[in-house]
């Protein structure tokens, strides 16, 4: 790889494993630590981010119309979008429960997919400036991923412990697949992005 | 060593040169210290950090996660009581409810990260700490190694807890909740399942790996 930062692994032909962290020749292609595969940057790094958050960004919408619970009290059947429980605590007063769903199950869902576009767009027209700022964002977009489970689990439990002998029947709405679907492929975009590639085109201004 | 390249060192034996697997700065890290981190200069990520007696508090942590998580699964998790009845959940149960729902695999995407993949890491962890505690060679170091790493970012316990939280609030409202042994017992897992990871760290566990091993 040429017109790497002079002083990056990568400039001297070596790796650094990203299982043990050892740094080794590229040209071995297996770590001699611990066999796993070796490469300079991440494999495809671009390309496989850009196509999980596109496929993230597909599953938000199924995620968000369809509801994610259906409560069925004396043979009425009630269907509650995420955004629509979220209304619902307001309305109930709830506010600490509605902030924490509506971050955790709208913010950073939408935040993360942001982030990494703005990520993979940076890396690919190769902006020389603001790395810190960009590993930063990085690391807070790895941060919070699971976070956005919340909601899954909640309705998990509501599922489980509601079942008063017909009173209330409570069953989870396919959005609930769908959003645990896109909390785990905004995972994998977060994990095959290279964080290295920000600071690959470091310098690259100043000739 | 080249002169451009960021050099961490703690002053004793010879630096371990390795790369920084955020920007890929070649850097040279010494012995470190009891409570040292080394950060890589140039991104600020944290590289490596060294905690006495790591792998044992973690080993230490992971048996008594261990316990906890058998504790959890075996009692009532939530106790629901309305119009005189009660509803008694455990945790295993919250996954036999959702694939009689006809939701199979939300059943697999619940359990998964809030109890096998914890479940298999704490195996892991014990099968790589107890040998290299004793500097003893088995065949399954390096499998071991890799496996804990891959599964970590998938374990999803204290989200879970707080999940749990939530939807106290929210069925709060319609019937009243006890929160039974087993929550206790999680919240207890949690605290020293996180513990018992935070105690290794890669570098140092992977460096263990191949003394031990070479």
């Amino acid at each position: 790889m040429s017109g790497l930062p002079a002083e990056t692994a990568a400039a001297a032909g070596l790796a650094c494993c990203h299982v043990c962290l050892k740094l080794a020749p590229a040209a071995l292609h297996r770590c001699p630590r611990c066999k796993a595969s070796l490469h300079l940057r991440k494999p495809d790094s671009l390309q496989r981010t850009v196509a999980l958050v596109v496929t993230a960004a597909l599953l938000y919408i199924p995620a968000n119309v369809l509801p994610i619970m259906r409560t069925d009290q004396l043979g009425q059947a009630t269907d509650s979008t995420i955004i629509g429980g979220v209304v619902h605590l307001l309305h109930e007063g709830d506010y600490p429960i509605a902030v924490v769903i509506f971050i955790a199950s709208v913010l950073v869902p939408l935040g993360k997919l942001f982030a990494l576009s703005v990520l993979c767009l940076s890396v690919a027209r190769r902006h020389p400036t603001s790395h810190h700022e960009r590993a930063r964002l990085y690391r807070l977009t790895e941060l919070v991923g699971k976070w956005s489970m919340t909601d899954v689990f909640v309705v998990a439990i509501l599922v489980t412990l509601i079942q008063l002998g017909g009173l209330l029947l409570i069953t989870p709405g396919s959005a609930a697949l769908a959003f645990a679907g896109l909390v785990i492929v905004t995972m994998l975009a977060a994990e095959s992005f290279d964080p290295r590639l920000i600071w690959d085109h470091l310098g690259e201004a100043d000739g | 060593m080249t002169g451009a390249s960021g050099v961490i060192d703690g002053g004793r034996g010879a630096p371990e040169r390795t790369a920084c697997i955020e920007c890929d700065l070649v850097v040279a890290i010494g012995e470190l210290r009891d409570g040292e981190r080394a950060m890589c200069p140039r991104c600020g990520h944290v590289i490596t950090a060294l905690r006495r007696d790591g792998f044992t508090r973690s080993l230490a942590f992971a048996l008594a996660a261990g316990v906890l998580l058998v504790v959890a699964n075996a009692f009532p998790f939530a106790a629901l009581e309305a119009k005189g009845l009660e509803q008694v959940m455990t945790l295993p149960q919250t996954a036999v409810e959702l694939a009689r729902g006809g939701t199979a695999p939300l059943a697999v995407l619940v359990l998964g990260p809030i109890v096998v993949v914890p479940a298999l890491i704490l195996v892991t962890l014990v099968a790589l700490l107890v040998p290299l505690r004793r500097r003893r060679s088995v065949p399954w170091l390096v499998p071991a190694g890799r496996l804990l790493f891959l599964l970590s970012p998938w374990s999803m316990v204290e989200v879970f807890v707080i999940g749990v939280l939530v939807s106290l609030v929210k069925i709060g409202a319609m019937a009243s909740v006890v929160l039974g042994l087993s929550f206790w017992a999680y919240v207890g897992f949690v605290v020293c399942f996180s513990a018992s990871l935070a105690s290794i760290d890669r570098l140092e566990t992977w460096r263990e790996i191949e003394a031990c091993t070479a």
